[in-house]
C-alpha cells in the first residue's frame, strides 16, 4: 500500500461514508473527499493513461490544473467524459471510469504506443501528410484517431437539463482563497453588491489545506467564520461550484455553476448547469497560483506529484500520498510540503534541492541533498525509487511517492483573455497579468503574493480601493498577524539536467522536453508554433501546469530571457465548459420561439397540415378525408378558388400603421412608385428598392385617412422593413413628421378569393361592398353584422375576386368560422400557403422567389411603375447604372412545357436548344414552378436574357440536380385572366 | 348574417395551469386588458408624457422616446382609445394594441431569479424602480418589462409569442413550482 487514508485530520467528514465505483470495482470515501482524494485513499494511483503514448498516470494535482486523472462519471445518456477526479465530489452511488485504454487500465495495448515512441516525435501528425495522400487517410488517419484521445462523447440524447442565468453586481470576486473572502468582506462591509464565485464545492481555497494560524486562530476556523459572516449580508452572494472561465466586452464574465453535478439522482426541476453571465462593475481576480511542475526523467510515473497537492490531500482530505516521500524542490513550498507530510507522520525519504544555499529548514532528522538533479524514477505503475544525481554520482534512494516543487505560476488567464499579454518578471520568475484597466484587478498569489498576510492584505486594500472607486466608504482593516510563514522563494529551473528517461513538460498531450527541441530545431521554435507542432498546451487543460515550463525550456535552448519567448495566448474557457450549458434550454421545440397566428386554432380544426415558415407555423394545405398527397388537397383548394371561394390566413404578413401629417411624402421616398396622391379608402401595389436599385420588398398600402396609412410587407421581411423604416425616419429624413408602429399582431387578416367571394362577404357586412361601391383596390373600415369594427380592402393575389378582411386578432377565430359558415353554400374550402403560391404563380404574381436581391424592377415586369417624375426615393441613384438598365438583363418570363405531362422544377436553369450546359451559356434560370391544376400542365415563372423579347421561343430546361430536361415554351407570366376580367368582377 | 364574435385569448386552452394551485411565486394572465400605443407627434413628447403621468387609471410603460404602451385595467380597447385619444388630441397618435399584446405578471419572493433566466438587465430594487420599464429580450422574445411592486413585474408581448413566453416563464419557474392562472379580476 502506498497512498492511505491517514488517521485523523482534513476536512472530510469521515462518520458520513459514501460508496462509489472506479472502473467496475467499490471503494469508499468519506462526505468532503474529491473523487481524487477517495481514489487515493483506496490506493488507487493508476488512473488514466497518456494521449499518445497510453503510459500510465496518476493523480498529479488537487484542483482543475489536472493534466492525468481525468475519468468518465455516470453511465449511458449522462455520462461526462474528461471529468477532473481532482474537482469532482465524492458522492454516494458515483460510478467513474478511466478513458484511453483498452482492454483495461491496467493491462492496455495501446502502450505499444510508447514503443514507437521515435516515430511519434513532435510534428508528427503534420509529417504524415507529407506522404501520399491515400496512405494517410486509410492508414495513418484511423489508426490515429483510435489510439490517440481522450473521453469519448456519447451520442444518446442528453436526458439532463441546463438553463442560462444573467447576474449583476458592483463586485465580482474571483475565488473564496484568503484574498477573495477578505475583499468580500471589505466589499460586503461597505455595501456593495458582490458575487463572491469559487470553483469549489468548499470555498476557502488554500485555507483549507492551510496549517498556519492567522490572528491566533485557524485558518479554517478563519475561513468559516469569513463564511458566515458574507452569508449574513443581504448584499452578497456566495457561488460555490462555480468557474468564472470568461471575461468579456462590457465587463461580462462567463461563468458556469455545476448545481447537481454532485448528487446520484439529480432533481428534475434544477439543472445540472446553469450558465451565467455576471455583468460586473468591477471585478477582483484571486484565483490564487499554480505549483510548477519540474521537468525530469520519469516524472510521469503514478505517484509524482505536485507537493502542494500532497499537502492539501494531508491536511484537506486527511490522505497521504505516499509512505515515504520524497521532495524535488527548487523553493521553499517543497519544504513546507515536507513539514506538513512530517506532521502527518509520513516518512520523507529525502529532500532533492536543486538550489545550492538555500536557507530553508528541513524536518528534524530529513536529509537534504542540495545542488542536486532527479535523473530518473525507478518503478512502473508505482514508485519504488528516485534516482539523484549530485556532481556526477547516482544515487538511488528508496521511495513510494515523489512530491515536485518548481515555484509559482500566477493564474492569470482571465486577465488575459481580451488581448494583454502576459509580462515576464525577472523577480519572480513568472508571467504576471499586465495592467488591464479598472474593470479588473488582480489581486493575492495571481498578482504574485505568495505569502498568506500578503494575501489578506492585498484582497483587503484592493477591495477597499474598489469600493471608495465606486464610491463606497469602506472601514480599515486591521491588518491580521500571521503565524508560521515561510518564505516563498524559488530559483526557476526548466529542467532538471541529465535525464536518463523521457522528461516530460506537457503530461496531457505527451510533450517531453526532446519534442521542444525538435520543434526549435525544425523552425516551429515561436512558442505559438510550437504549441501546435508538439501538441504542448492543447487539449483540456491548456497548458495549465506546462505553458510556463514550454516557455522557460523554449528560452532556454536558446539563450534568451521567458520575456523573449512570451506565453501562448489565452483564451476562454478557463476550463471546458459543456455544449449543454452552453445551450441552456434552447434546444429542441425551445430552440427557437413559435410565431403562432390568431387563426392557428381555426386552422387546426379545418384539418391544416403546418410547415414552418421563418417562426411562424402556417397551413400549407388542408388536408380533407380520402386525400392522400399534398397535391391532391392542393389541386382541389385552387380549382375551387377558381370555381367557388376560399379562406386563406394571411395574417402573418407584416403590418405597420403610419401616423403624420408626412406619412405620404414618407412612403413616397420609401417606395418606387407614387404614394403621394393615393386618396383616401384607396389601396396600392407598392415596391421597394434597397439603395442599391434592386427590390427589396413588396406589399399594399392603404390610405386610410389623410394622415393614416397601413401598410403591409412580405411575412418574410416585416422585421425588416419596419427597421429600415426606422432607419429612414431617425437617419435619411428625421424632418419628417411620421410615427409608426407595428400592427402585426393586432390583426387577423383573411384573404378571401373567388367568384364567389363577394356572395358571402356580403352576407357578413353591414356596408355596400358591390363593385360600384367598393371597387377594386377600394379599403377602408366596414362594420360586420353583429357591430365589429373591420378593415376591408379589395385586394387580390390569386388574380380572383377576392377581399383581404382584417378583424382584432381575438375575433379572428370566430369571424373566419363565421365565413366558412356562410360559404359552405358556396362552396367555400380553406386554402393554404401551398395552394397560394399555384394561385400566384398562374397568375403571374411575384414573391420572394423572383426578389432574391439581383432582380430589379424592369427586370420583374414592373418597370413602368418606377417613377421618374419623383425627385427622389430610395434606389432611385443607383437605378440608372448601365448594368441595371442593360438589354440583356434576364427578365421574367412563363414557360410551359412543349410536352405537357413533362415536369419543371424551381432550380433549373435555361438554355438555348443543343447548347452545352455551361456558365457561359446559362440564358436564366427558373424561379417558381408549379402543377397548374387549371391548365391541367406545369407552369414555369422564369428570368431569361432579353426575355421579353423572345415570347414562343422553345429553351431547354436544363436541371441537373432533378436529373431531368424539358423544353419549354416562353410565354407571357400571366397564365390565367390575363384580360383581368375576374379580378374586376 | 348577424354574429356576436367571441373574443379568443391566446392563452385560452392553456390556463389554469393547476386549477387551484397558487403557489408563492405565481403567473397571472389578466384577460381583459385594454393596450394603446401612444406615439407623440412632432416636439409634443413632454407633453404626451406629462399628460399620460396625470392620468390616473392608465399604466405607461416606457417603448421608445416619444412612444409609450398605455394600459388600462378597467377600460375597454374602444373607451381606453377615445379617452386617450379627448386628452392627447392634436399631441399624438393613438393605435389600439389590445388584441396584439398579452400581459403576464409574475410575482412573488423568487420573481427576479426567475427573470434572470431569461433577461439580462439588472432588476435589483435600487436598479429598477416600482414603475420602471424597459424594452428587453426574454430569452429569444422581445418583451417590455415592467415593474408593478415591489416583487412584482409585468410583461408584455406580442400576441403571437404569447404561448412560447408562457412556456419559456414556466420553464423560468420551475425551479420556484410556479403556479399560473388567469387573473382573477376578468
Amino acid at each position: 500500500m502506498t497512498a492511505h487514508r491517514l488517521a485523523s485530520g482534513g476536512l472530510v467528514d469521515r462518520g458520513a461514508s459514501l460508496d462509489f465505483k472506479f472502473d467496475g470495482r467499490a471503494m469508499k470515501g468519506f462526505a468532503g473527499d474529491t473523487l481524487a482524494s477517495a481514489l487515493l485513499a483506496n490506493d488507487q494511483l493508476l488512473v488514466g493513461r497518456s494521449f499518445k503514448y497510453h503510459r500510465p498516470r496518476g493523480i498529479v494535482t488537487a484542483g482543475p490544473s489536472e493534466p492525468n486523472a481525468l475519468v468518465t462519471i455516470g453511465r449511458g445518456a449522462s455520462s461526462d467524459p474528461n471529468t477532473k477526479a481532482t474537482v469532482a465530489e465524492l458522492y454516494s452511488g458515483l460510478d467513474a471510469r478511466s478513458q484511453n485504454r483498452f482492454p483495461s487500465l491496467k493491462y492496455d495495448i495501446g502502450a505499444v504506443n510508447g514503443l514507437l515512441s521515435p516515430f511519434l516525435g513532435a510534428g508528427f501528425y503534420y509529417k504524415t501528410f507529407m506522404w501520399p495522400a491515400a496512405f494517410w487517410e486509410k492508414v495513418y488517419e484511423p489508426i490515429i484517431r483510435k489510439a490517440a484521445g481522450l473521453g469519448r462523447a456519447v451520442l444518446e440524447r442528453d436526458s439532463e437539463s441546463y438553463e442560462k442565468c444573467w447576474a449583476h453586481c458592483d463586485l465580482l470576486v474571483i475565488g473564496a482563497g484568503p484574498t477573495g473572502l477578505m475583499a468580500a468582506l471589505v466589499a460586503g462591509r461597505a455595501g456593495l453588491r458582490v458575487i463572491l464565485a469559487d470553483e469549489d464545492f468548499r470555498p476557502g481555497g488554500s485555507l483549507l489545506a492551510e496549517t498556519m494560524s492567522i490572528n491566533g486562530v485557524s485558518a479554517q476556523a478563519l475561513t468559516e467564520t469569513s463564511l458566515a459572516e458574507l452569508r449574513s449580508l443581504p448584499n452578497v452572494t456566495i457561488m460555490p461550484r462555480t468557474t468564472i472561465f470568461g471575461w468579456y466586452d462590457d465587463n461580462v464574465f462567463g461563468a458556469v455553476e455545476r448545481v447537481q453535478k454532485h448528487v446520484a439522482m439529480p432533481q428534475a426541476k434544477i439543472p445540472v448547469e446553469r450558465l451565467w453571465r455576471i455583468a460586473a462593475k468591477r471585478a477582483l481576480l484571486a484565483s490564487g497560483a499554480e505549483e510548477r511542475p519540474l521537468v525530469f526523467g520519469g516524472n510521469d510515473k503514478p505517484g509524482v506529484m505536485m507537493a502542494g497537492a500532497m499537502r492539501t490531500y494531508a491536511n484537506r482530505f486527511g490522505v497521504g500520498a505516499g509512505k515515504s516521500v520524497a521532495i524535488f524542490t527548487n523553493g521553499g513550498a517543497g519544504y513546507r510540503a515536507a513539514a506538513d507530510l512530517a506532521a502527518h507522520g509520513m516518512e520523507i525519504a529525502v529532500i532533492i534541492d536543486s538550489r545550492s544555499d538555500a536557507a530553508d529548514v528541513a524536518p528534524d532528522g530529513v536529509r537534504v541533498i542540495p545542488s542536486a538533479s532527479v535523473i530518473n524514477t525507478k518503478g512502473r505503475q508505482r514508485i519504488s525509487g528516485v534516482v539523484v544525481e549530485r556532481s556526477g554520482f547516482e544515487e538511488t534512494i528508496a521511495c513510494d511517492a515523489i512530491g515536485m516543487s518548481g515555484g509559482w505560476n500566477p493564474i492569470i488567464h482571465l486577465a488575459c483573455q481580451r488581448g494583454a499579454k502576459a509580462v515576464w518578471s525577472p523577480e519572480l520568475q513568472t508571467f504576471l497579468a499586465p495592467d488591464v484597466g479598472s474593470g479588473l484587478i488582480v489581486a493575492g498569489a495571481a498578482a504574485g503574493h505568495y505569502t498568506l498576510a500578503g494575501c489578506l492584505k492585498d484582497g483587503t486594500d484592493k477591495a477597499a480601493a474598489i469600493a471608495a472607486d465606486l464610491g463606497f466608504s469602506a472601514v480599515a482593516e486591521a491588518q491580521p498577524v500571521v503565524d508560521g510563514e515561510i518564505a516563498p522563494s524559488f530559483t526557476a529551473l526548466w529542467y532538471s539536467p541529465g535525464a536518463k528517461a523521457k522528461a516530460f513538460v506537457d503530461f496531457q498531450n505527451d510533450v517531453h522536453v526532446k519534442d521542444i527541441g525538435l520543434a526549435l530545431r525544425e523552425g516551429f521554435g515561436h512558442v505559438e508554433h510550437a504549441k501546435r507542432y508538439t501538441t504542448n498546451g492543447m487539449a483540456t487543460d491548456q497548458g495549465k501546469l506546462s505553458g510556463i515550463n514550454a516557455t522557460g525550456l523554449l528560452a532556454g535552448m536558446q539563450g534568451i530571457s521567458p520575456a523573449s519567448v512570451g506565453t501562448t495566448t489565452f483564451r476562454p474557457f478557463y476550463t471546458p465548459v459543456t455544449f449543454g450549458a452552453l445551450a441552456g434550454t434552447s434546444r429542441d421545440e425551445h430552440a427557437a420561439p413559435v410565431r403562432k397566428s390568431p387563426l392557428y386554432g381555426w386552422a387546426q380544426k379545418n384539418g391544416a397540415v403546418f410547415v414552418d415558415s421563418g417562426l411562424w407555423y402556417r397551413p400549407a394545405w388542408f388536408a380533407r378525408d380520402g386525400e392522400k398527397t399534398w397535391r391532391e388537397s392542393t389541386d382541389r383548394e385552387v380549382l375551387s378558388v377558381r370555381q367557388n371561394v376560399g379562406l386563406c390566413d394571411v395574417s402573418t404578413l407584416g403590418k405597420i400603421e403610419i401616423f403624420g401629417p408626412d406619412a405620404a411624402e414618407f412612403l413616397n421616398r420609401l417606395y418606387c412608385n407614387p404614394f403621394l396622391k393615393l386618396p383616401v379608402g384607396k389601396a396600392r401595389y407598392g415596391l421597394m428598392l434597397r439603395e442599391d436599385g434592386m427590390v427589396y420588398d413588396d406589399g399594399t398600402t392603404s390610405r386610410l385617412s389623410p394622415e393614416h396609412f397601413f401598410m403591409t410587407t412580405t411575412t418574410a421581411l416585416a422585421g425588416g422593413v419596419m427597421s429600415h423604416m426606422e432607419y429612414c425616419a431617425q437617419v435619411h429624413w428625421p424632418d419628417l413628421k411620421v410615427r409608426f408602429c407595428s400592427s402585426t399582431d393586432q390583426w387577423a387578416q383573411m384573404a378571401i378569393a373567388g367568384p364567389k367571394a363577394r356572395l358571402v362577404m356580403q352576407a357578413l357586412v353591414e356596408d355596400d361592398i358591390s363593385d360600384a361601391a367598393f371597387p377594386l383596390l377600394a379599403a377602408g373600415v366596414v362594420t360586420l353584422k353583429g357591430g365589429l369594427n373591420a378593415r376591408l380592402f379589395r385586394i387580390s393575389f390569386s388574380g380572383e375576386l377576392a377581399y383581404e378582411l382584417a378583424v382584432p386578432a381575438g375575433a379572428g377565430e370566430a369571424v373566419a368560422d363565421a365565413i366558412m359558415q356562410e360559404g359552405r353554400a358556396h362552396g367555400i374550402c380553406a386554402y393554404g400557403l401551398e395552394a397560394l403560391n399555384v394561385l400566384r404563380i398562374e397568375k403571374g404574381h411575384v414573391t420572394h422567389a423572383e426578389f432574391d436581391g439581383r432582380v430589379t424592377p424592369d427586370d420583374a415586369g414592373f418597370g413602368r411603375m418606377v417613377s421618374a417624375l419623383k425627385p427622389d426615393f430610395i434606389g432611385k441613384r443607383l437605378s440608372t447604372r448601365f448594368g441595371l438598365t442593360a438589354a440583356d438583363r434576364m427578365q421574367m418570363v412563363g414557360l410551359k412545357p412543349v410536352e405537357p405531362d413533362k415536369h419543371i422544377r424551381a432550380g433549373a436553369h435555361l438554355l438555348r436548344e443543343g447548347a452545352k450546359p455551361s456558365t457561359l451559356n446559362d440564358q436564366g434560370y427558373v424561379s417558381s414552378a408549379c402543377f397548374s391544376p387549371t391548365l391541367g400542365h406545369d407552369i414555369a415563372l422564369a428570368f431569361l436574357k432579353s426575355g421579353r423579347e423572345r415570347y414562343g421561343e422553345r429553351i431547354v430546361v436544363w436541371d441537373k440536380l432533378a436529373g431531368a430536361e424539358a423544353v419549354a415554351e416562353v410565354c407571357t407570366p400571366v397564365f390565367v385572366d390575363p384580360g383581368n376580367a375576374k379580378l374586376n368582377a | 348574417m348577424t354574429t356576436t364574435y367571441i373574443s379568443r385569448h391566446p392563452l385560452e386552452d392553456r390556463l389554469p395551469l393547476e386549477p387551484g394551485i397558487r403557489a408563492v411565486d405565481h403567473l397571472e394572465v389578466p384577460r381583459g386588458k385594454a393596450i394603446a400605443t401612444v406615439m407623440a407627434m412632432d416636439g409634443e413628447e413632454a407633453a404626451v408624457a406629462a399628460g399620460l403621468a396625470a392620468s390616473g387609471d392608465v399604466s405607461v410603460r416606457f417603448v421608445a422616446p416619444g412612444e409609450w404602451l398605455a394600459i388600462s385595467q378597467s377600460d375597454t380597447p374602444e373607451v381606453l382609445h377615445r379617452n386617450l385619444s379627448l386628452l392627447l388630441a392634436e399631441a399624438a397618435y393613438i393605435f389600439d394594441q389590445s388584441d396584439g399584446r398579452v400581459v403576464f405578471r409574475l410575482s412573488g419572493p423568487n420573481v427576479r431569479r426567475i427573470l434572470a433566466k431569461g433577461v439580462g438587465i439588472d432588476l435589483h430594487a435600487s436598479a429598477f424602480e416600482i414603475g420602471t420599464s424597459s424594452n428587453v429580450l426574454c430569452g429569444h422574445i422581445s418583451v417590455n418589462l415592467a415593474r408593478s411592486g415591489e416583487n412584482e413585474f409585468e410583461l408584455i408581448v406580442m400576441r403571437s409569442f404569447a404561448e412560447s413566453l408562457f412556456d419559456d416563464l414556466r420553464a423560468m419557474g420551475r425551479e420556484f413550482d410556479l403556479s399560473a392562472d388567469f387573473a382573477a379580476e376578468g
